[in-house]
């Protein structure tokens, strides 16, 4: 049994094991997305604050260390928001993400459709308006 | 015609010219390689949150994306996530040991640890294989070049840690390390918990989202 700084290393290791293993099986299971990706993302959060705090040692560092990490919250917003405006209307640009210029045909086409649109509900209509089958995943997926 | 100005003399007058002696120390309250390494990570929080800000913003802009779960291998991925999570518990127990002054145990874990991330980092390639294999290369589209760039900066931040931690292990072998001084192997832990942590967001992101 290994203590440090007053806290149990074996015990924080047994619960990033065990929040890997229910974040594996929670992403299989038949969710809608915002269930999906909300659990998801709290067990990505829980497994890197149990990382940053002990294994780290943040927890048990002083205000100039923890003093050095602060700026990079602000920071990583504003790379995030900074980015937005790009893709945030990407419907109006003149060549939307994912779209990109077909060197043999000269048009702008979604390059592996198929695959790309694996589980789109955008790919289903476009299949249903040029009167093609739909994949059944389509219909059932997540 | 002489001066009022007494001649220099170097036992009077040159003590007045060094610098002032305290008797603290003027520095931070922390140990100097710690409050670098802390800085450097602050740096990488930010190389990373370029990488995983760019793939969110492009990935929620795109009106059609593909279920990763369908073209990784999230099984041998999620084994390897197991894997780094190992190696970063058996970093604290190496440093655990070295504090308690068990040099033999710090070679022990310290090798351990080196194990776990050069395996990782052999089923990452394993995996590029595959995928290349398969015709997937970074140029085929957003999804694959966003795929490549992630991964592929957390592979080479894995490979500069296991080469870290091995130059680390050859010092404790030596026997340099003891129960007062382990900064060095502190600060190749505190990196090695950081290149974990990232992945634990990035098996999130791009596999499992």
């Amino acid at each position: 049994m290994s203590e440090t700084h007053g806290f149990n290393t074996n015990k924080i290791f047994g619960m990033l094991f065990l929040f890997t293993a229910l974040e594996v099986g929670w992403a299989f299971l038949p969710f809608p997305r915002w269930a999906l990706w909300g659990g998801l993302l709290i067990f990505a959060y829980m497994k890197g604050y149990l990382i940053f705090t002990y294994f780290m040692h943040m927890k048990f560092e002083g205000w100039i260390v923890k003093g050095l990490m602060v700026p990079t919250i602000p920071l990583m917003m504003i790379v995030v928001f900074a980015n937005m405006p790009d893709t945030s209307k990407n419907g109006l640009l003149v060549y939307p993400l994912t779209e990109q210029l077909d060197a043999e045909s000269g048009s702008i086409v979604v390059l592996d459709e198929t695959e790309r649109a694996m589980d789109s509900p955008g790919y289903k209509k476009k299949l249903e308006a040029r009167g093609e089958e739909v994949p059944e995943h389509l219909d059932g997926g997540h | 015609m002489s001066s009022n100005i007494p001649a220099y003399d170097p036992a009077v007058d040159a003590p007045a010219h060094h610098h002032p002696v305290y008797d603290y120390d003027s520095g931070p309250p922390v140990d100097r390689g710690k409050f670098a390494i802390w800085l450097f990570l602050a740096t990488e929080v930010m190389f990373f949150t370029g990488l995983i800000g760019t793939y969110l913003v492009i990935r929620m802009g795109s009106p059609e994306w593909p279920n990763p779960k369908h073209l990784l291998a999230v099984d041998i991925t999620a084994a390897n996530t197991f894997l780094l999570i190992t190696s970063s518990w058996m970093m604290v127990r190496a440093l655990d040991a070295i504090q308690k002054g068990d040099k033999g145990g710090l070679t022990r874990w310290l090798g351990a640890t080196i194990l776990g991330g050069s395996v990782f980092v052999g089923v990452q390639v394993y995996e590029y294989v595959q995928l290349l294999d398969h015709g997937y290369l970074p140029n085929r589209d957003l999804f694959w070049s966003t795929f490549y760039a992630m991964t592929g900066f957390h592979g080479i931040h894995v490979c500069v840690g296991v080469i870290w931690l091995f130059c680390v292990w050859i010092g404790a072998v030596r026997g340099t390390y003891t129960a007062q001084n382990y900064v060095r192997v502190e600060l190749a832990g505190l990196y090695w918990h950081f290149v974990d942590l990232v992945w634990v967001l990035l098996f999130t992101i791009v596999y499992l989202m």
